[in-house]
């Protein structure tokens, strides 16, 4: 057999790992700054493109999407070469693929910080850059189906598979959940609402975790954790049954995401069931990486390296067992809304795909640049720096989120709420905030460490563009033996198929009756849509980020109604969110939930409330919004945002939209009159007025149905 | 890594005494006059003493085995055999539970896959994992089927009526025997005992003060230490307020939110403030409020108290 020369494309996976370590450290520093102010407020800046509402999604995007997503990139571009012994299928699609994405990094970090944001999480970019992640994302997908077809490797190893479903899930999620209205260039609708949005944005949440921060990942380490510990993969059966098992089950799980909300009994419970089934295909992926390092533990204790990927795989399986525990609903009861969620989706975030990438730049970098490491010394101190910034970070947060959620629910003899006012439990676990901040920084400072550790190796060295390997060509002949998995190994466009069918079932099981079946969201006669005013309020509540604080939902328990409705006694029902393009539930209570807030306080109480909400309620660590008494709303597209909410269903009548902002000036006069009588001073058309009228809307429809049926 | 566990475990005891006195500053109810206190204290010592003791046997165990171990060697050296440790019981266990291939058979099951020197063995699912898969799979059959075939278990709406039910069942309890349940304005009376006063300050100071100030002066509602008032100054007219809001004011109703008894302190809180004379007051609201002469004894009793 006659070998050939072909070289390996090392300039593009350079590439990636630069904007990863440059977009990790801005990442993680916007989230230091987000962790400090909620215990120290002013470090909101009284600015708005630096609050905390615009802040955390902006975190949360750079972390996943640039951070973890150039490092994947990197990671399968490094990896697909050498396991199909093939360059990348075209070099130009390899850098539009780079420069698309990065250039979608600097959109998001322009536009979030602006407010323009369709405040689902983990896609919040607007319209036109969701068509970007759309298009970049086909780039990358031919790119990695070319190569996969030019291979000289006649069967695809098990990373091959977990990118494969990496890419075809992540497309559809990204479309299917993206379907939205646009309004002006960087302002849309969710082509869904209340209910069904909630479990589409769910069902993309979930396994946007699943799809991008874990499949991929799994894959790498597949690579990268075999090659460090040079041990054989421990076992290929557990491979393929883990492989299938964790692709078709974790499609079933978002609805653990909306236990106890108004989504349809039957969706939660699936949700429930198929997250608990979720374990061993999880533990799976975990064990295969461990018991791969049979043998070589002896060498885990020098090589950073592989402490590093030990420390992500056991935080993966931590995680992923901590996950299903949270999806039991008397679990769910107490954690749901609390820090417990986000101190598990950063174990997560911080253990199993931070912990990775730092192993799999510390082994590739050397041999990318053909030298030794710089220092050892400080990749080990960066390893327990770094460990210790995740258990600074986790703990604090389990606790506060255990004792506020306890406070919450905790009643007096009386058969009161014994911390009736919220704020009590918010001050109560500020210090556990501190020391969250203290974990992050601690974990920051290790990323700065191997910065430097990575430059001077770098620097050591001679960086190899194309990686010279000698190959054999692909038998013409295909083998005939091999269980039939193996075979499907051979068949890379079956194999995709067959995965876009496995993930593709659950979703269509859960998706599909949610919005065919009528009885699963029982309409409420009394709940009609907001008015123009209201729009333009609920739009600057979207623009400010408020839903990544305070839930509009309040669940079926006797301490929630107590505390949100006390009067009334409803808890939220899915009828009243027909008309919410989008959703708006939210997933954290670091204040309270606002779902029946309308006609709760009085307007001059919100007014002064927005503006100094630490003097209203003293020690509130809510920012404040100077800027929405300065600016005022945009009335010209009030046409355009009624047109486009007839599209997606909601029933304004024909015509309507010429009218809507007389009855807007109408209603915003009457709130300013209403303010002046408390000698408060504002312009009809400032954006306060806006949000206070839809404030006051919240919640307020169903107590007209209770008037009606007395009646 | 042991100075690494013990350094953590310090800060973390360090920062968590913190938040304990913190927490004290922040909430009006202080942590050090919790008549638990005491028992927590003590809880926590035995905790700390168990671990400690724990921490202890476990490293004497360690230097234990290691000496034994020791011992052994040195003598089947003196004997001349060459010493092989015995595998430990756990180590044993672990491996049948897992079913690992002995390292030295592993060659048995390479498979003849080499992605770029990647190697792939062929052990088996280790048992205890394909039976959890098993257990999971059973569970949530019988999760969906006692959930939503059967009525055995509740859903949300049913356990949240369930949970009325009991919740019901307590007021009525509590009502009949405890008439503080059952307050209301027109059998109101100002308190005047010291325990009742400072509930009804801690009330306040947790609701009222953002509207009111601490101190009573007014900000966006109006002043409660002078003598205007804006519907009436009695208790029964301040509890009335309290409990029902005013309409088209920032005055929101408390009721549900805290119980007649709380409200019942509060509103005799409010009236112990009465000529306080505060900084910088809210002007004046309302009109002035004179008692009615079937109340003076009531007024007299506040003035008793101050």
């Amino acid at each position: 057999m006659e070998l050939e020369k072909i070289h390996y494309d090392n300039k593009i996976v350079k590439a990636f790992i630069i904007a990863t370590v440059i977009f990790g450290i801005v990442g993680m520093s916007v989230g230091l700054l987000a962790a400090i102010q909620l215990f120290y407020p002013i470090a909101n800046f009284d600015l708005q493109y630096t609050s905390f509402g615009r802040i955390r999604p902006l975190h949360t995007n750079a972390v996943i999407f640039a951070f973890v997503g150039n490092a994947m990139f990197a990671g399968v571009y490094y990896s697909m070469q050498r396991l199909l012994k093939a360059r990348m299928f075209n070099d130009s699609l390899s850098w539009i693929h780079f420069w698309g994405w990065q250039l979608i990094i600097l959109a998001a970090a322009i536009t979030l910080p602006l407010g323009m944001t369709t405040s689902k999480e983990y896609s919040e970019l607007e319209w036109p850059i969701d068509i970007a992640i759309a298009l970049i994302w086909v780039v990358f997908g031919i790119n990695m189906i070319g190569t996969i077809i030019k291979r000289r490797e006649q069967h695809m190893y098990v990373a091959i598979w977990f990118y494969i479903a990496t890419f075809v899930t992540v497309a559809v999620l990204h479309i299917v959940n993206s379907f939205e209205m646009p309004v002006t260039l960087f302002k849309s609708y969710s082509a869904y609402a209340g209910v069904q949005d909630a479990l589409v944005q769910w069902w993309y949440g979930h396994n946007a975790v699943a799809f991008f921060l874990t499949t991929p990942y799994l894959g790498m380490m597949y690579y990268f954790l075999p090659k460090a510990a040079n041990r054989p993969v421990y076992s290929y059966r557990l491979s393929i049954i883990h492989f299938w098992s964790l692709i078709f089950i974790y499609i079933w799980a978002g609805p653990h995401h909306l236990l106890y909300t108004a989504l349809p009994d039957w969706a939660q419970s699936l949700g429930v069931v198929f997250s608990i089934m979720l374990i061993a295909p999880s533990w799976g992926g975990m064990l295969n990486g461990l018991f791969t390092l049979r043998g070589a533990w002896d060498r885990v204790r020098e090589d950073a390296v592989l402490k590093f990927m030990v420390v992500a795989v056991t935080a993966y399986g931590m995680a992923t067992l901590e996950g299903p525990l949270l999806s039991l609903k008397n679990v769910n009861a107490i954690t749901h809304y609390t820090d417990w969620i986000v101190a598990h989706v950063h174990v997560g975030g911080l253990g199993w795909n931070g912990f990775l990438i730092f192993g799999m730049l510390y082994w590739v970098i050397p041999r990318m640049w053909n030298t030794k490491l710089y220092s050892s010394k400080l990749a080990n101190l960066h390893f327990w720096i770094g460990t210790l910034g995740i258990v600074f970070y986790a703990l604090p947060m389990y606790i506060g989120g255990v004792v506020q959620s306890l406070m919450w629910k905790e009643f007096a003899a009386d058969g009161f709420l014994k911390y009736q006012n919220f704020l009590e439990t918010t001050t109560q676990i500020l210090p556990m905030y501190i020391l969250r901040a203290v974990g992050g920084t601690l974990y920051l400072t290790g990323v700065f460490i191997m910065t430097y550790n990575l430059l001077k190796t770098a620097a050591s060295g001679k960086f190899v563009a194309n990686e010279e390997a000698e190959v054999a060509p692909m038998a013409k002949v295909t083998s005939t033996g091999g269980n039939w998995h193996h075979v499907l190994e051979r068949k890379p466009v079956l194999f995709t198929v067959l995965a876009l069918v496995a993930v593709l079932i659950g979703g269509i099981i859960e998706l599909v009756p949610t919005f065919l079946i009528k009885s699963n969201v029982p309409t409420i006669a009394s709940v009609k849509p907001y008015t123009p005013l209201e729009l333009h309020g609920r739009d600057i509540y979207i623009r400010e980020g408020c839903v990544g604080c305070h839930s509009q939902m309040i669940r079926p328990f006797r301490s929630e109604v107590q505390r949100y409705d006390p009067k009334g006694g409803e808890y939220s029902k899915a009828g009243e969110y027909v008309y919410d393009h989008p959703f708006l539930w939210g997933s954290k209570r670091t204040g309270p939930d606002l779902h029946r807030t309308g006609g709760k306080y009085a307007d001059s109480w919100h007014f002064r409330h927005m503006l100094t909400p630490g003097e209203v309620s003293t020690g509130s660590i809510m920012p404040a919004y100077p800027w929405l008494y300065e600016q005022q709303i945009n009335k010209d597209i009030t046409a355009s945002m009624i047109n486009a909410l007839r599209t997606v269903g909601v029933p304004y009548e024909e015509g309507y939209e010429d009218r809507a902002n007389e009855d807007l000036d109408k209603q915003a006069n009457r709130i300013v009159e209403g303010l002046q009588l408390e000698g408060l001073e504002t312009s009809s058309d400032a954006e306060i007025v806006a949000l206070i009228a839809y404030l006051q809307r919240l919640g307020t429809d169903i107590k007209l149905e209770k008037v009606a049926t007395n009646q | 890594m042991k100075r690494i566990i013990v350094f953590l475990t310090t800060l973390f005891g360090l920062a968590t005494a913190g938040f304990g006195q913190t927490a004290d500053t922040a909430t009006t109810t202080s942590l050090w006059d919790d008549p638990m206190l005491t028992f927590y204290i003590v809880v926590g010592f035995i905790f700390v003493v168990v671990v400690l003791v724990l921490l202890v046997a476990l490293y004497m165990l360690q230097v234990l085995n290691f000496m034994v171990k020791q011992a052994t060697r040195e003598r089947s050296e003196r004997l001349g055999i060459t010493y092989q440790e015995e595998p430990s019981f756990w180590s044993k266990l672990w491996d049948k539970s897992n079913d690992f291939v002995p390292m030295e058979k592993e060659k048995d099951i390479l498979l003849d896959h080499n992605y770029d020197g990647i190697r792939e063995l062929d052990n088996h699912l280790p048992p205890w994992w394909t039976g959890l898969f098993y257990v999971t799979i059973v569970f949530a059959l019988a999760y969906l089927g006692f959930y939503h075939l059967s009525d055995t278990l509740p859903l949300p709406i049913k356990e949240y009526e369930n949970e009325l039910a009991v919740a019901e069942e307590q007021a009525r309890k509590m009502k009949a025997s405890n008439p503080v349940a059952a307050i209301d304005e027109t059998n109101v009376t100002i308190v005047t005992d010291a325990l009742a006063l400072a509930d009804g300050k801690t009330t306040f100071l947790t609701n009222c003060a953002s509207c009111h100030r601490k101190d009573g002066g007014g900000d966006i509602g109006p002043n409660l230490t002078d003598e205007y008032w804006k519907h009436g100054g009695s208790v029964q007219e301040i509890f009335k307020v309290v409990r029902h809001g005013v309409q088209g004011t920032n005055m929101i109703a408390w009721e549900g939110f805290i119980s007649p008894e709380k409200m019942q302190n509060v509103s005799s809180y409010i009236l112990t403030m009465k000529g306080s004379n505060p900084e910088n007051p809210k002007k004046p609201e309302g009109e002035i409020y004179t008692p009615k002469p079937e109340t003076t004894s009531d007024t007299t009793k506040v003035q008793a108290s101050l």
